[in-house]
């Protein structure tokens, strides 16, 4: 009995502030729902932080945040620990969906690429615009650094080898946008909804498939090829204000603020 | 009058663009200064960034477990004392990953008096086969209890069977793993010399030992539930190089036509680990395993064959399990039961039994969590063991102890 009453005012005091650290691509919209539920529910505070899926995963194992941003699932090693810690499996909740955007600068003549070109854009196989149909100049790479969320799912999902050594790796989504936006000749990729100032690639599985770009009509079909899950993820199932918050993100308010800052609800 | 006030109005104007012009030219000047130092700045930070590109291969983490001890009467007479303060644990683990995929390690243990090698091993990662690993060196067994690092272990010790029959956990040899993504299963083969304990640079017979392990993952998110299962089998041998009489697990007595024959050993084991989100996450681990272990006879090949008779090389039918239940008492506790038992001749017991006597251990372990870093345990063992003739009674060795595990 005794431990039981200390484990629930233990769970119950843990619920007093909710930290969420993680992704750089869900900071904005993660910000956004804290500041809407706290303004809803004033007794609530809720700490938003970005640092990368990686950075996010890693104070979730450590117990230094209660809810991880991630813009891509748990890795199986990353589960091993939590399972080694805390003895659950943690507690993955889609939230939102979003399409891995190749941002292109608005006056690159190329607008359309192939899964397979991305991949041999960023391990560096392709060097030139010109073997895309471009102007001829080199192609200058932005990406994200490796505790990304959206660097992995990249990584896995598209590139599928070593990226290239003259990757330029910035700190978010919107330096990457920037990078793009001041160079004619920049690649960049993130989270649709950083994308002001730099057009879209149109993306295609293989040459004979129709191209497409982010839109909530091409992610919610799947046609867009770099679909992907944004994700929160806990150490134990939701209970009290967390659960409260969680189920306040998945409901309609929460979901409209996705489509608002650029993502595509779950529902 | 005109006239003047026309050339006087150009000077003005005259000197007026001439110290424009001027200004512009310094303001260029400034830029171009300021220019030079940015790209200056540029190729330095360009520098920085291989070098720390670099210096991110290598990682660098370790532990150290240092602890105090207090022992039970027998253990007292045994040691000469009852308690001790001791440093378990004093490990650097460096790792440098060159590429992705391939990864070396090397972890060294520095605790007082015990300087030795750890881990020192490379992975690869196979090209084309994205979830298989080549690993290659002195590294773990492949086994739950052997693979759990003690540094995350809820208790201070591996259970008895798994240091029996792996005596320092590690082994030098090649193993192929296969850790699946899409399809949640582990598998294990490792190729080894199968004689290590720690000390033996190269194999000490021609054949190899050879292990597999299987584990599949199944999750039930909806119930919070997640169940690992799996089997392995060992199979080797040791090298009978003196001696041809062999002792059987029943006690009697067979003799090889010669010296230099192999005696088998071959185990299998089971295990299971279930994960439960109840009140802060609980799981309970099980693991069991039999077989038949042999011992090679260290005795002289000069030795009489009476000595001989008396000093066989053993084949012995074992058996041991544990079964532990782990219960995180909110974020920063872990309270831990663990039941063990060990028996090293399933084949006799009692007198017939001698100095092969089961031993079963219960051990209780509070953790604290301090921060990220630093852990609190306190523990009390309390193993009993079989008693007959050679060994009256339940031996006083239980014992407590407390340790502070830095983890970085």
């Amino acid at each position: 009995m005794l431990i039981l009453a200390v484990m629930v005012s233990v769970t119950v005091f843990s619920q007093a502030k909710i930290t969420v650290k993680g992704s750089d691509t869900m900071v904005i919209l993660a910000q956004r729902w804290a500041e809407l539920y706290m303004k809803n529910n004033p007794a609530s505070t809720i700490q938003v932080t970005g640092g990368g899926s990686g950075v996010g995963i890693t104070a979730l194992i450590n117990g230094t945040t209660d809810i991880c941003n991630a813009s891509r699932p748990m890795k199986q090693t990353e589960i091993e620990k939590l399972k080694a810690r805390y003895n659950t499996l943690g507690v993955e909740i889609p939230c939102a969906k979003d399409g891995v955007t190749i941002f292109l600068n608005e006056n690159n003549k190329v607008s359309e690429l192939t899964l397979k070109q991305i991949s041999d854009i960023y391990t560096g196989k392709i060097k030139n615009w010109i073997e895309l149909g471009g102007t001829d100049a080199e192609i200058r790479l932005y990406g994200r650094e490796n505790s990304s969320g959206t660097y992995t799912y990249l990584h896995d999902e598209v590139v599928k080898d070593d990226y290239a050594s003259t990757v330029q790796s910035l700190p978010g989504t919107a330096a990457v946008v920037n990078a793009v936006k001041k160079d004619v000749n920049g690649i960049g990729y993130g989270g649709a909804a950083y994308a002001v100032g730099v057009k879209y690639a149109k993306v295609k599985k293989d040459a004979n498939s129709t191209a497409y770009v982010p839109s909530p009509e091409t992610i919610a079909k799947s046609q867009y090829p770099i679909t992907r899950y944004l994700y929160m993820y806990l150490r134990n199932r939701p209970t009290g204000e967390t659960k409260k918050y969680i189920d306040w993100i998945l409901g309609a308010e929460g979901q409209r603020l996705v489509t608002e800052v650029g993502y595509f609800p779950v529902k | 009058m005109k006239k003047l006030l026309a050339i006087a109005i150009f000077s003005v104007i005259s000197i007026y663009g001439f110290s424009q012009t001027q200004k512009l030219d310094s303001l260029m000047d400034v830029i171009e200064r300021h220019e030079g130092k940015l790209n200056a700045l540029d190729d330095r930070v360009l520098v920085n960034e291989a070098d720390l590109a670099k210096l991110n291969k290598i990682k660098v983490s370790g532990y150290i477990q240092a602890q105090w001890e207090h022992y039970g009467a027998d253990l007292e007479k045994t040691n000469g004392y009852n308690n001790t303060f001791y440093i378990r644990r004093a490990r650097v683990k460096f790792t440098y990953e060159p590429a992705d995929g391939v990864k070396f390690v090397l972890q060294p243990d520095f605790s007082t008096g015990n300087l030795a090698l750890k881990d020192a091993y490379a992975v690869v990662n196979i090209p084309k086969l994205k979830n298989v690993t080549f690993w290659m060196g002195q590294m773990n067994r492949p086994n739950y209890d052997v693979e759990y690092s003690s540094s995350s272990r809820e208790l201070l010790e591996r259970a008895r069977v798994t240091t029996t029959i792996y005596p320092g956990e590690r082994e030098i040899g090649a193993k192929l793993e296969y850790n699946g993504i899409k399809i949640p299963v582990l598998f294990q083969v490792m190729m080894m010399n199968g004689n290590f304990t720690g000390t033996q640079a190269k194999d000490v017979d021609s054949r190899k030992d050879v292990m597999a392990r299987f584990v599949y993952s199944v999750k039930l998110p909806s119930a919070g539930v997640g169940i690992d299962f799996g089997a392995n089998h060992y199979f080797g041998s040791n090298l009978a190089k003196t001696n041809k009489y062999v002792k059987n697990s029943d006690g009697t007595l067979d003799s090889l036509n010669n010296v230099w024959r192999y005696l088998d050993k071959h185990w299998t084991g089971g295990e299971i680990r279930i994960y439960a989100d109840i009140l802060g996450g609980m799981s309970i681990k099980g693991e069991y395993v039999a077989g038949i272990n042999s011992i090679a006879s260290t005795v002289a090949s000069s030795a009489t064959m009476a000595q001989k008779k008396a000093s066989p090389n053993l084949y012995n039918n074992f058996a041991g399990y544990y079964i532990t239940l782990v219960k995180n008492v909110g974020a920063k506790n872990q309270a831990v039961i663990r039941y063990d038992y060990y028996d090293p001749n399933t084949k006799l017991s009692g007198d017939a039994a001698n100095n092969a006597i089961n031993y079963k251990t219960w051990a209780f372990a509070w953790q604290h969590y301090l921060n990220d870093n630093i852990r609190i345990t306190a523990q009390y063992t309390m193993p009993k063991n079989e008693s007959n003739a050679s060994n009256p009674s339940d031996l006083k060795d239980n014992l407590f102890t407390i340790r502070v595990q830095a983890k970085f």
